[in-house]
């Protein structure tokens, strides 16, 4: 942690109280025109901000709306919650809310737990050379487009010349199609997931870790702890809040499924678990040009999520006194 | 010398298995690329290319709309990069002026959008409603800040010692030319770590190019593969289906040295290994970056 905390603390501005009166002699007006050439250069930015963070954020009130591009976002009629209630009456609704929660729910709960595996593997590790390069290598698939790793799923599990399937006939076994496969979906789903982030998010594990007092394993090797004991009483009970930091933010995120990922990798064939809130918000508003209809998706979703990102972080105010605010 | 522990061999050998799992698909695309397309129909490949060609590569490099969207992709990650991380710099240092009334009013000003933004929906009408759809700009203009890279930026500027600043202006610099003369020279680090990020970003975009553009000429190399994959899964259905009723598979009855697979496969390469040259020099950089953002988002 001693890296992160003193990325914190330099963070802070300097308050001294001499300078702070000092500034205050000075009038308002004189210090705005003492830094009119950092308005200038916040001035972009603001605008910017006003258009294309802003401006969308009233667009919500579509919602609410019956939307034509005629009439516009303010000139379109008001209709109160008739895209809510169309939605909740849609057969398929609760089909795409619970597969949205149980996809999230499968990543959270395989995901969730892979990097501190592996950042507590990659500590281990004392050969330098060694280390740097599958830590390298780890960082590889966060790079990679989801366009991409759908494509190499799609060639290295099809049963038509793939290698997996080649390896599966070499030892005896039928060949199975992965793709669009109602049975193999979920697992293809976390195991991608997994494999494209898992190097990426051992980062602030791996910080975490470094910063931890080193007199703390001397004293557990002193009372005969082995390496795995060190690792279980020292460097999980150390990284623990951070752990619960980012638990929280990923709870937070459990109304998203992973957009990218299940657009391309949904097919009509797995539609039935597949089909999550922010997949349906693309194919109702963007392929359909229902926009009101997929507006009020997209709010009831972020609603959810705000709902819970909050009550995770009351609870884990709680149990932990550890919080994101 | 001491003797290799039963933890260090299991340890060792689960870090070289998870490696070899995240490196092999890019080995088993590199073979295949380089294979005969009509070879690679016909024998499973696994890490050497079958009857070893470049005509793969020779191919996509003569198709004009490959050429066309390598082009686009280069462009808007050169511009999209640059002006991102310009702006998003001057915005920055902007930010650590302790004097400036309203500074903390203008974090706090971009912070509520990570908060609650608009969503997709209105995103896109948004872009209509300004003519961005079917244009370059569409690319470009929604991606121009973004609040974790500006904090991510101030929080190296306020690192940077004042006295430079100081002495500078005694010598009768303007802010202007502090900030182009001493602060962006000495950020190196962090402006190469927001420019990979944006960067990254830019090169694997295919949403935008997919959804609010049509034009074939704009599209980006990203999008391009998403097509091939949509009509590789729909030929894989054909595929399955002239199975089940006793016919050949399309792949099978192709004859031509190069097949859509093959290029497919030269085409991905082409898309990825751009950034597999940048990022690890880099690695060292944006490993700092993305803890400030951990710790200040």
């Amino acid at each position: 942690m001693a890296q992160l905390s003193e990325i914190n603390i330099s963070a802070q501005p300097n308050k001294s109280p001499n300078k702070r009166a000092e500034i205050k002699k000075k009038s308002l007006w004189v210090r705005i025109w003492e830094h009119k050439i950092f308005y200038l250069f916040l001035l972009p930015g603001i605008i910017w901000f006003i258009i294309f963070a802003y401006i969308p954020m009233y667009g919500v009130t579509i919602a609410f709306k019956d939307f034509n591009f005629a009439e516009g976002i303010i000139g379109s009629d008001w209709v109160g919650f008739k895209y809510f209630k169309q939605f909740f009456d849609y057969y398929q609704s609760w089909d795409i809310i619970r597969n949205t929660l149980v996809i999230s729910l499968l990543k959270l709960v395989f995901g969730f737990p892979m990097p501190i595996i592996l950042a507590l593997l990659i500590n281990e590790v004392r050969a330098r050379v060694f280390k740097r390069a599958v830590q390298t290598i780890s960082y590889l698939p966060h790079f990679i487009s989801w366009v991409v790793v759908v494509t190499l799923m799609d060639r290295l599990l099809t049963p038509y010349g793939g290698p997996i399937n080649g390896l599966i006939h070499a030892l005896g076994f039928n060949e199975i199609a992965f793709m669009g496969n109602i049975k193999t979906f979920y697992p293809l789903v976390i195991l991608s997931d997994i494999w494209k982030s898992v190097g990426w998010n051992t980062i602030i594990y791996l910080a975490a870790i470094a910063g931890i007092d080193p007199q703390l394993y001397e004293a557990a090797k002193m009372d005969g702890a082995g390496r795995f004991r060190q690792m279980w009483h020292v460097t999980l009970p150390s990284i623990k809040g951070v752990m619960v930091i980012l638990f929280i933010l990923a709870t937070g995120s459990i109304m998203k499924a992973g957009f990218e990922q299940l657009l391309l990798l949904n097919t009509p064939a797995t539609n039935a678990i597949g089909n999550v809130l922010d997949v349906y918000q693309v194919h109702a508003g963007l392929e359909q040009g229902r926009f009101s209809y997929a507006a009020a998706v997209g709010l009831f979703q972020g609603l959810i999520a705000l709902i819970l990102v909050v009550t995770a972080n009351r609870i884990s105010k709680k149990v932990n006194e550890t919080s994101l605010w | 010398m001491k003797r290799w522990s039963l933890f260090s061999i299991i340890n060792y050998s689960l870090l070289a298995l998870f490696a070899f799992c995240t490196l092999y698909p890019f080995i088993y695309v590199l073979a295949y690329s380089l294979s005969d397309g009509k070879e690679a129909v016909r024998h499973t490949i696994y890490f050497f290319p079958k009857g070893f060609t470049f005509e793969n590569y020779i191919q996509i490099f003569k198709d004009t709309k490959f050429l066309q969207a390598y082009k686009i992709t280069i462009l808007r990650t050169v511009i999209g990069t640059g002006l991102h991380v310009l702006l998003c710099a001057m915005f920055a240092y902007a930010l650590t002026k302790k004097n400036l009334p309203g500074r903390s009013l203008f974090t706090f000003f971009i912070f509520i959008p990570t908060l609650f933004s608009g969503g997709l929906i209105p995103q896109f009408i948004l872009y209509r409603e300004l003519g961005l759809n079917n244009t370059f700009w569409v690319y470009i203009l929604p991606f121009l800040y973004n609040f974790f890279n500006i904090i991510i930026m101030r929080t190296f500027f306020q690192q940077l010692p004042n006295s430079l600043e100081e002495s500078a202006k005694i010598d009768g610099c303007g802010d202007f030319q502090i900030f182009l003369r001493i602060i962006l020279p000495l950020s190196g680090p962090v402006l190469a770590t927001i420019g990979l990020f944006e960067g990254v970003f830019h090169w694997n975009d295919w949403f935008t190019g997919t959804y609010f553009v049509n034009n074939q000429a704009l599209l980006p190399v990203q999008t391009l593969l998403n097509e091939l994959l949509t009509q590789s899964q729909a030929l894989a259905n054909a595929a399955q289906n002239a199975m089940q009723s006793g016919g050949t598979t399309t792949a099978a009855m192709s004859t031509t040295t190069v097949t859509p697979e093959s290029l497919r496969m030269a085409t991905l390469m082409v898309a990825t290994v751009p950034i597999l040259c940048v990022y690890p020099f880099l690695q060292r950089f944006f490993v700092k970056g993305v803890m400030i953002g951990s710790v200040k988002g």
